[in-house]
């Protein structure tokens, strides 16, 4: 009714650019806290993205641009970073915001409670040469810094220290857990945990406002069918994500958009690179043939990725060569071939490591964690067992799969790897790459214990390196170094599907953060 | 009497420990929670750490002591995915279980009673056979296929309903309720009757066999000898004389009814204690679990005890007999 | 079900074959005057016989992953595929499986699981009841107790519980394997109770019976007093509580799937079928739906029909 109403009242007043509406939207999961620095999580920094801003921030093409920091410059050679605020700038409680506030939040954030420190880990020193302009000291050279810490919100020290909130409380809770005094272009009107949460627009926000919302509230739908239903009874203005199966059949509703992009997670298989034996199906016990190259390059060449993404997906999603997809500037553009399908060749190869008559071994798979992970490891199992490899899958929920995989409970496994904080392809090298080294903290998810010395050799220089094109030649040697051994199997990257009422504007972008600002009610 | 009480009490005491034992022990297999509570980026000692704060580091007898000792007192611990005290969680959903319930229950006692007491009267008769057979259907689905035919139908293809959700409640002394505005009573619609069905066709067979045992009854043929009214023996007689056993079934329902609203608050995303459990599982959120579970058993040991009391309030031979009952 | 009190009753029956006097007997009689019965039964029989024989039927092996063709996915019933021009019967599903083998094999699970959890549930019930009907005290209390509160306690949640904990026991390589037998001892877990009840009732008013004060005298064991003599009489009810319970069990068995607890995806039940095919309801390939969920409502419906029918036909005070 309303908006019928409210449409009747744009084609009379045609003047008027901005219409204020209420917007409702859903989405798979509630943040499960209103404090930006206690849960390193998308669903979370998504949501507060709205309400705090950070120094720097992503634009719609995940670029960044200026925040609350109006520049920022190296200090000497690589010695760290200078940003210079923005000034007029005031939180929602109307305190003002000044190099103070950044250098608490920076301790709160860096604090040993902070789900969020470790993007402070290079740095050595932080200095406030005055009130808007404040210095990151760093350990080495760090060319990506400002980028990794687009998601580090700025917080007031005045509020935070009167409502007892100067340290993220993830166990139990504080102030900060339920309120929010941020300064971004939303402020939060309402929040009951895991129903509903509203948000109305700061009045004395320091950006320009693009946005028309008077109102939006967010709802969290866990089951997929119910959420599409909202979305097609119009229920909710929005909803991410949408399954891929049902997106054709929304695109073809007049009342409806959809909306496709390529989102920044691979999904690949892992191998158990350490294990002398296999633990699951019918060759338990025995060698494990996934210590010869060849095997898993056999894998490689199984597993027809086109079908996956021509039926599972329906053509939305892209062939993966790489730990990282083609849109992050670090893709390594000379390897970009990934292995064809070639089943005989697979065949081949397996004969050649001595498995004419293939074997069987367990495939370890989440079934709640990314979307379609079950059906996708279904149909890898029927394509390995067309080239003999019999597959025995053992899919779980996920909350029972990450204590599984770091008990080495796998022969190969499905996972999916989001380049997080700096969006570069050092992320998965260090994580999934690198040799794992707990005093370093290297390879913390490399749960296959892949181990490559020249690998790990060349990650500080590429941590490092300031140089572009110097930068770029040790990726791609390091790219060329997991790709000839298949130390994982990249099968595709994620497609991203919203959708929306047909009389809703907004952009997508890459991470899957949902930015209110950039939403038009029409 | 009060011997029996006092045993009976003891005898529940001691179930509610076991359920406590046997729920928490579920737990420990449900996943790790701290998977959900640190991001990607954490490293070895993040996790130690958090391990011992939450008190997981030790044995689970310990655990299982400090749980209980804080039960007792009412204290279900702090909610893993939320950082809030757990009680509060569960009295702020409550509410929203609690009315699906009722209006479910009401539901299905009223039309089970009506087409019960009509297939019994109208025993051969055509209609009467539709509606037993109607009502198998009901009975021949599971729950969660039966609530999403329903939004598809309403609330897609016709529009009628809301999708999803409690619409617009009102805040009255804590207690948010549903039922005073009218998208609130418009919600309640589709899931009251996905979790109704069941327990509709439960009452409805058992009114209609009930009566059929007592419309041949001696004081029955008596009564329309004497030239009464059908209606008023059906009525007066007839069905007043099966609603022992159809009283005890509904006490025994109201159990079922809180668990399936499980299912039927997922599949509408009704934000009751249902949704928080299934939401608890996924998160591997073990004080909200225990504390469902705990509060669960508790109702129904409750309506159990309450149940065995009346019985032997009412009809003393019954102590021996009741639970040969149906 | 008199036979062994008073054989005499049934002397006049004596010499046909047993096949020959049950086609004398009330019994066959009324079933072959209640369209309805007949109805169920034949349909009843046609889905068990095509679960058993599927390997027979079904045109291809859903359950064998070499055999599938991920290209085969999402095809349309009784229209060629785009890719593999192959055409199936009932359409395919996500993964290229035709729905109408899929069906029959996880009709087998289905059945399999609501069968074997009902004999679970059945002779759990039987052995619980009779000992606590015939020895009573402390026994009987601590069994009724149990019953009482299980009762109380919605089978479902008793299910999951069991389900989670045996999960847990399991050692991991096994998991595969052992889900099936779990959910068979989860739904039989949660539905002994009916029985145990209504083998007490009978037990208990037994028991005061002549016969059974004289088998005791004569020195016959308690076992086989409780299984010769008692037993019988309450095989009735238990028959009726048997055929509605399966109905039930198989529906539970959907139900926990779509909760996560159900039979593994590779070799899908009904339930799980219907658990994959309700995320294309909106899709477009209804197909996926609506075949597995017709199937289950007809198996379901046909079951409950005849435990109707049954009940009514084996209460002598409704003839």
């Amino acid at each position: 009714m309303k908006r019928i109403a409210s449409l009747c009242v744009v084609s009379a007043v045609l003047a008027s650019p901005a219409l204020a509406e209420e917007f409702q939207w859903a989405g798979q999961t509630d943040p499960q806290t209103m404090d930006p620095h206690a849960v390193s999580s998308a669903p979370v920094l998504g949501f507060l993205n709205n309400v705090y801003d950070g120094l720097v921030r992503m634009s719609k093409d995940m670029e960044i641009e200026p925040s609350l920091a109006e520049s920022w410059e190296p200090i000497g050679e690589g010695e760290g970073w200078r940003f210079t605020l923005r000034q007029g700038v005031t939180f929602h409680d109307g305190a003002a915001f000044d190099a103070d506030d950044v250098l608490f939040s920076y301790e709160r954030a860096s604090d040993e409670s902070s789900d969020v420190r470790s993007w402070f880990s290079p740095v050595t020193e932080v200095k406030v040469v005055d009130d808007f302009t404040i210095e990151f000291y760093t350990n080495a050279p760090n060319p990506l810094f400002p980028a990794s810490i687009a998601n580090w919100m700025m917080m007031d020290r005045g509020w935070a220290e009167a409502n007892n909130a100067t340290r993220p409380d993830k166990e139990s809770g504080n102030f900060a857990t339920l309120n929010v005094n941020g300064t971004g272009a939303f402020m939060l009107e309402d929040r009951q945990p895991g129903l509903s949460t509203t948000v109305v627009p700061n009045p004395n926000y320091w950006d320009a406002v693009e946005h028309n919302i008077t109102k939006a509230t967010f709802t969290p739908i866990q089951n997929p069918a119910t959420a599409v239903a909202a979305l097609l009874s119009g229920d909710v203005d929005f909803v991410e994500p949408v399954p891929i199966q049902d997106a054709a059949r929304l695109e073809q509703d007049p009342n409806v958009n959809i909306i496709r992009g390529i989102e920044t997670r691979t999904i690949m298989l892992g191998f158990a690179h350490e294990a002398d034996t296999l633990k699951y199906g019918t060759s338990a016990g025995d060698a494990n043939p996934f210590q010869d190259v060849r095997v898993r390059e056999a894998v490689a060449k199984a597993i027809n990725v086109d079908a996956i993404l021509q039926t599972i997906w329906r053509g939305s999603a892209e062939a993966a060569s790489q730990l990282v997809t083609p849109a992050l500037s670090s893709y390594s553009e000379v390897h970009a071939e990934r292995p064809a399908f070639d089943p005989e060749g697979a065949k081949a190869l397996l004969a050649e490591a001595g498995y004419v008559d293939g074997f069987g071994f367990g495939l370890k798979c989440p079934n709640d964690r990314y979307p379609n992970d079950e059906a996708v490891c279904q149909a890898i199992t029927a394509m390995l067992a067309q080239v003999g490899i019999q597959v025995e899958i053992d899919a779980m929920p996920v909350s029972n799969y990450w204590p599984e995989l770091r008990a080495d409970n796998f022969d190969m496994y499905l996972l999916g790897w989001s380049p997080g904080g700096s969006l570069d392809h050092e992320h998965p090298l260090r994580f999934l790459a690198s040799t794992p080294n707990e005093e370093k903290k290297l390879g913390s998810w490399n749960f296959g214990g892949y181990s490559n010395a020249r690998l790990d050799e060349a990650l500080p220089s590429i941590l490092a390196e300031i140089d572009p094109a110097k930068r770029q030649a040790l990726i791609d040697e390091v790219v060329g170094i997991y790709q000839s051994e298949h130390a994982y199997v990249p099968l595709y990257t994620q497609p991203l599907v919203w959708g929306m009422r047909s009389n809703i504007d907004l952009t997508q972008r890459p991470d899957n953060f949902f930015i209110l600002r950039w939403v038009t009610v029409n | 009497m009060l011997s029996f009480i006092i045993r009976r009490l003891g005898q529940s005491v001691l179930v509610l420990l076991v359920t406590g034992l046997i729920a928490f022990s579920m737990f420990r297999f449900v996943g790790d929670p701290i998977d959900n509570m640190l991001g990607q980026e954490r490293t070895i000692e993040d996790v130690e750490r958090l391990r011992a704060q939450l008190g997981l580091d030790q044995p689970f007898p310990v655990q299982y002591y400090k749980f209980l000792e804080g039960a007792v007192q009412g204290n279900f611990g702090v909610s893993y995915r939320q950082g809030r005290p757990v009680s509060e969680i569960l009295l702020e959903r409550a509410p929203a279980t609690l009315e699906l319930a009722a209006v479910s229950g009401v539901l299905a006692i009223v039309f089970g009673i009506a087409l019960g007491v009509f297939t019994a009267i109208r025993r051969n008769g055509a209609t009467a056979h539709m509606i037993m057979a109607a009502s198998l259907i009901g009975v021949s689905l599971p729950t969660f296929l039966i609530g999403i035919l329903l939004i598809y139908l309403f609330s897609v293809e016709l529009g009628w309903l809301p999708s999803f959700g409690r619409g617009e409640t009102v805040d009255i002394g804590g207690w948010s309720t549903g039922f005073l505005t009218e998208s609130g009573l418009k919600a309640l619609i589709l899931p009251s009757i996905t979790l109704g069905l069941y327990q509709m066709t439960l009452i409805m067979r058992l009114v209609r066999s009930e009566m059929l045992e007592v419309l041949r009854q001696d004081y029955i043929r008596f009564a329309r000898a004497r030239g009464l009214k059908d209606r008023v023996v059906n009525f007066r007689h007839a069905l007043k004389n099966t609603m022992v056993p159809v009283v005890t079934v509904i006490g025994l329902q109201l159990g079922a009814i809180i668990a399936f609203a499980i299912i039927t608050e997922t599949v509408f995303q009704w934000p009751g204690v249902g949704l928080l459990f299934i939401n608890a599982i996924q998160f591997v959120d073990v004080p909200v679990m225990a504390a469902y579970l705990m509060l669960i058993s508790v109702m129904f040991v409750g309506i159990n005890l309450m149940v065995d009391i009346l019985y032997v309030f009412i009809d003393p031979r019954l102590r021996v007999d009741r639970a040969g009952g149906h | 079900m008199a036979e062994t009190q008073m054989p005499s009753v049934e002397a006049p029956a004596r010499g046909k074959g047993r096949w020959a006097r049950f086609q004398d007997s009330d019994f066959f009689y009324a079933f072959k005057r209640s369209p309805v019965a007949v109805v169920s039964f034949a349909v009843t029989m046609l889905l068990v016989l095509s679960a058993v024989f599927a390997p027979l039927i079904a045109p291809t092996n859903p359950f064998d992953p070499a055999s599938l063709n991920l290209m085969n996915g999402f095809t349309p019933p009784m229209e060629p595929n785009a890719f593999t021009s192959e055409s199936f019967l009932m359409g395919t599903d996500d993964q290229g499986r035709d729905v109408f083998s899929t069906i029959l094999y996880g009709m087998r699970i289905s059945l399999f699981v609501g069968v074997a959890a009902v004999l679970f549930a059945m002779v759990l019930g039987i052995v619980l009841g009779l000992i606590s009907g015939y020895f009573g005290g402390w026994t009987e209390t601590i069994i009724m107790r149990i019953a009482d509160v299980q009762l109380t306690f919605p089978s479902i949640l008793v299910a999951m519980l069991i389900f989670g904990i045996a999960k847990g026991f399991t050692p991991v390589e096994y998991r595969d394997q052992m889900a099936i037998w779990v959910l068979i001892l989860a739904i039989g877990l949660s539905d002994w109770v009916q029985f145990a009840r209504v083998v007490r009732g009978a037990t208990l008013v037994e028991k005061r019976k002549d016969y059974v004060a004289a088998a005791q005298l004569i020195g016959r064991s308690p076992w086989a007093i409780m299984i010769k003599h008692i037993l019988p009489n309450a095989l009735s009810p238990v028959l009726v509580i048997a055929t509605i319970s399966l109905a039930l069990a198989i529906i539970a068995e959907a139900t926990l799937s779509f909760l996560g607890v159900g039979a593994p995806p590779t070799q899908p039940s009904l339930g799980t079928l219907i658990r994959i095919g309700q995320g294309f309801l909106f899709s477009g390939e209804w197909w996926i739906l609506f075949f597995p969920a017709c199937t289950l409502l007809a198996l379901a419906l046909s079951v409950n029909l005849l435990g109707d029918w049954l009940r009514d036909a084996l209460n002598p005070r409704l003839k």
